[in-house]
């Protein structure tokens, strides 16, 4: 293809990146991909996204963005042996992201992500469509999706909603959905499902906000979210089925999940209170696709671990959890029947008091906040074992309910946070 | 309990007299320590030496004691302590007790008729002698204030031995009494309920002519008797930790066959960890463990940066303390004896990553770590006090009046508190550096939490590893399927470091104080840099070992 615009070093510079915007010219859709050491999914992913929006829209011209940060397994090269129209991009993550990678896949995210917007910016996008390039599952239907309701002006932020089975996603079900919820006022079922869609005039408006800090281990996402809502653009859900990753390098242990995406819903608590602390109440927002409900199937769990490891945090992390939680919190959790774990119950109003007070704790720094965000995880283990025993036998509507109870809890509690922040 | 819970325990030592001070006299007492416990079990200790307790003249802070059975008035009552020693049994914390079985006080009852009563019922109880010139092969261990180990008695007109000051006069163990004596003063205290004993000044108890008078095998025979009895009598999980200021191989003999103590303190580790740092190289630290037998495996070596007494350089060479003096204390008044009486913060020049590496070694290198009262907030010192007080000084709780420690009339303090402007309690307290999550009590908090996560650093084998930087430690500790591998960096610069770990290829290294996966170890020598005095504390994690699972892992997100 003539209008291929690839570098033999992939580490674009300013010059560079300018030459690939002055060949590829305007690109009202782009496609940006985020990538790190992904050199067996990207290719499948960019030739289904990219074939996925030609599909959709015909005739507007399309082009790739990739922001790598710094791939050593060939990724960027090739992406860019596909020859499909792209630029591409390197750069600079924390070493410790390289080393141990995010739950995102993303070393370096918040600059990947920026850096996208920057280079679609100046390709004149006014859709934009960002893919996880180790999520294999997508399809031409997701890129239409999330794009369309983009492209037709009606919403600037489209976040996926995946078809998942009841038990996935105990993170984003009982910790981040209803913070979000809480404190967005807006029930989004999965903020950090990595892939989304923007809408050029939201970019620019990000990309100008004084708001957004720049370093790469901010979770920006959750920041594009919170600015998107409170400065008024329209966001919503696109419903795309199930999703599948394929990734050697996304970590899988859960203290490390739990302590960075809390971590990163607090740090932005903290800096961000303005776009937080007034709002109140919550509404759906709009969504495209077929809702589906969770799969229900039953899944190997182990109730007794969970509960034991709760058990264990009771016993060896009270010391830490004084500093953090409020007396009758404390008092609350450390009443908890642990004596069967079949039946186990973690009232959600207690669940959504003691994570305020982790975030209140982490706003104060009432201990090292790494420690804080671990301590959490017990705690966060309790719970989910709660929401399993309370949910087994029941079906996938009741499964609903139960998970919209939590998110309505943490509505309900909010004032608490707030007296105190 | 297991018998052996010493083997992974970290100690404190703390001096009551210098801890809290409950009733408000000046003086630490039984009571403030009591009140004090719930600090201790947070900092995530496991057993607390007590120093010196008893009725004491207190010519030598304690060790000169006057009455075996009784608590020291200024520090409480016999009742005081059993509510104490209670107290800390309530919160999981184990007590032990200094006891100094070699010499009293010249103020103790059986001193005091043996002088008096050549032939009565403590006569023996003292090693006598009518002329200063046996066991003249014995060195002088206190040579900046004593001449002799003989001191000439006026009221029994003659001379009694003293290994330490002249007014600590050597109990005579060849007497079969002063045995059973000294058995039933551990056995008064153990039946209170006592975790143990750290006993002083062992090496000393038996005198032979034309030998240096320690070490003795009748000593060894003495010490196995003790521990059997007391084995026999309180189930075996009571332990004996040994003071014995000698090399190694000199201390292996303590052990026995795994019958006489339980544990000793590896005395030359200490300097040679300082010299390691100084001169930003491993080989003096890598060196002693060339010197240090294997020890049965019921025992363990005790492992310190710094303690009540001086910085003990009996265990470098004279070259090597040279240079110590030189690097660590140019004051001269810092000089005592053959040591340097500084606190750990002021020997690192209050540099907090040096303090951080030190304590690093502390927790990983073999052993049970005791931790000196007052460095896990890095205290100064007060070098211009007599003896080695300045390392003694209040414990610094608050920026209130005599930091947080006493009510009392600042006049009225057994020791000033230290106030100069760097290590000030002002500025070096507990209250402050609990609320400061980086403060470098709470890094201690964070490492002792993370030693505790694997028995290997209290009780696995140490194989040192030989990188081509020679400001680089690394080494090795397993225990079952545990490893770890520690890497430190000695020096004050930023050190890149290649290490063999082929025997560990496809090992997957879990940084444990970050919870940091690292790559795996591949065919290549396993690269890191480490920034100045950093360190890492990794478990190398089998690639194929699957982590027990929740089930929920996959798609937690």
């Amino acid at each position: 293809m003539t209008d291929v615009a690839i570098q033999a070093d992939p580490v674009a510079s300013v010059a560079t990146v300018d030459a690939d915007v002055q060949r590829l010219g305007s690109r009202p859709i782009v496609l940006a991909l985020l990538t790190y050491n992904n050199v067996a999914t990207v290719p499948a992913v960019a030739q289904t996204g990219y074939r996925g929006l030609s599909r959709s829209f015909p005739d507007v011209p399309l082009a790739i963005v990739n922001a790598d940060a710094g791939s050593s397994d060939g990724t960027t090269e090739r992406l860019a042996a596909l020859g499909l129209p792209a630029t591409l991009t390197r750069h600079e993550s924390p070493l410790i992201e390289l080393t141990a990678v995010p739950f995102h896949g993303v070393p370096g995210r918040g600059v990947a992500l920026r850096l996208a917007l920057q280079t679609t910016r100046r390709l004149g996008a006014r859709a934009i469509v960002l893919l996880e390039a180790d999520v294999t599952s997508v399809t031409d239907e997701w890129l239409e999706r999330l794009a369309r309701p983009v492209w037709e002006d009606k919403a600037d932020l489209v976040l996926p909603a995946y078809a998942r089975h009841r038990y996935d996603g105990t993170i984003t079900n009982l910790l981040l959905a209803p913070l979000v919820r809480a404190l967005y006022g807006r029930r989004l079922r999965q903020p950090l499902a990595g892939a989304l869609a923007m809408s050029g005039r939201l970019a620019e408006h990000l990309l100008l906000h004084p708001g957004w800090r720049w370093t790469g281990r901010d979770l920006a996402d959750l920041w594009v979210i919170g600015t998107a809502i409170a400065d008024g653009f329209a966001v919503w859900e696109a419903w795309l089925g199930p999703r599948r990753v394929e990734s050697r390098t996304r970590t899988t242990d859960l203290p490390t999940m739990v302590a960075q995406t809390l971590g990163g819903v607090f740090a932005l608590m903290d800096r961000h209170a303005d776009l937080w602390r007034q709002v109140r109440g919550s509404e759906p927002v709009p969504a495209i696709g077929t809702t589906t409900t969770p799969r229900t199937e039953p899944i190997d769990i182990d109730v007794d671990r969970l509960v034991g490891a709760f058990r264990l945090g009771m016993r060896d992390l009270a010391g830490i959890w004084e500093h953090i939680l409020a007396p009758e919190t404390l008092g609350d959790i450390l009443s908890l029947d642990v004596g069967d774990a079949a039946r186990f119950r973690f009232p959600d109003e207690l669940w959504a008091r003691a994570v305020y007070d982790f975030a209140l704790g982490h706003h104060y720094s009432v201990v090292h906040r790494e420690h804080l965000l671990r301590s959490l995880v017990p705690l966060y283990l309790g719970r989910t074992a709660a929401f399993v025993v309370a949910t087994r036998e029941a079906d996938a509507a009741a499964t609903e309910a139960a998970l919209e109870a939590v998110g309505a809890a943490f509505e309900r509690q909010k004032p608490y946070l707030v007296e105190r922040w | 309990m297991p018998n052996d819970w010493y083997k992974d325990a970290i100690f404190y030592e703390v001096h009551v007299k210098a801890f809290s001070d409950a009733d408000g006299n000046g003086v630490g007492d039984f009571a403030g320590l009591t009140q004090r416990l719930d600090y201790l079990r947070d900092l995530g200790v496991d057993c607390l030496w007590i120093l010196p307790m008893y009725p004491s003249p207190l010519r030598d802070d304690g060790y000169d004691i006057a009455d075996f059975y009784g608590i020291h008035p200024g520090y409480g009552t016999v009742r005081d302590f059993q509510n104490f020693l209670d107290a800390a049994h309530a919160r999981g914390l184990r007590v032990i007790a200094d006891l100094v079985m070699n010499h009293t006080s010249d103020q103790h009852p059986w001193f005091q008729s043996s002088r008096a009563e050549p032939t009565g019922a403590y006569g023996d109880h003292y090693v006598w002698s009518p002329t200063d010139r046996r066991y003249e092969d014995a060195r002088i261990i206190f040579m900046d204030t004593e001449k002799s180990n003989w001191t000439h008695d006026p009221v029994r007109h003659e001379y009694y031995w003293h290994r330490f000051f002249s007014h600590q006069p050597d109990l005579n163990y060849d007497n079969p009494a002063v045995r059973k004596a000294m058995l039933d003063v551990m056995r008064f205290w153990l039946d209170r309920g006592l975790d143990g004993f750290r006993c002083d000044a062992v090496p000393y108890l038996i005198e032979r002519e034309g030998t240096i008078c320690e070490n003795l095998p009748e000593t060894h025979t003495i010490l196995k008797e003790f521990r059997r009895v007391i084995d026999r009598e309180y189930g075996g999980d009571r332990v004996l930790l040994a003071e014995a200021n000698q090399w190694p191989e000199d201390v292996r003999p303590y052990f026995g066959d795994g019958d006489e103590f339980h544990m000793a303190f590896h005395f030359p580790l200490m300097p040679r960890i300082y010299m390691s740092i100084r001169r930003e190289e491993r080989l003096p630290l890598v060196d002693i463990y060339t010197h240090t037998p294997p020890i049965p495996p019921t025992c363990q070596w005790c492992i310190f940066l710094r303690n009540h007494d001086e910085l003990t350089l009996e265990m470098v060479t004279s070259e090597e303390r040279d240079y110590m003096y030189y690097a660590y204390a140019q004051d001269p008044q810092a000089k005592l004896n053959l040591g340097i009486r500084r606190r750990l913060a002021p020997l690192m020049d209050n540099d907090r990553r040096r303090i951080e590496l030190l304590n690093c070694l502390l927790f990983t290198l073999p052993g049970s770590p005791v931790i000196y009262y007052g460095d896990e907030i890095g205290m100064g010192d007060n070098i211009y006090l007599g003896d080695r007080d300045g390392v003694r000084t209040p414990m610094q709780w608050t920026r209130d009046r005599n930091a947080g420690f006493s009510t009392a009339d600042e006049g009225r303090l057994y020791l000033p508190v230290i106030a100069d402007p760097v290590y000030g309690y002002q500025a070096v307290n507990v209250e402050a550096q609990t609320k400061q999550p980086t403060s470098l009590l709470n890094t201690m908090k964070r490492l002792i939490a993370v030693r505790k996560r694997s028995r290997a650093f209290g009780r696995g084998t140490i194989e040192f590893l030989h990188p081509v930087n020679p400001s680089v430690l690394a080494f090795i500790r397993e225990h079952g399927d545990d490893t770890i591998l520690v890497v430190a960096n000695l020096s004050g610069r930023s050190q890149p470091v290649s290490l063999d770990l082929a025997r560990y290829r496809g090992a997957v290294p879990m940084e444990l104080l970050g919870g940091t996966r690292f790559p795996p170890v591949g065919e290549q020598p396993y690269f890191l840099s480490l920034g100045p005095h950093g360190f890492y504390w990794f478990r190398l994690e089998p690639r194929d070992r699957r982590p027990q699972r929740y089930g929920i892992e996959d798609a937690a997100i």
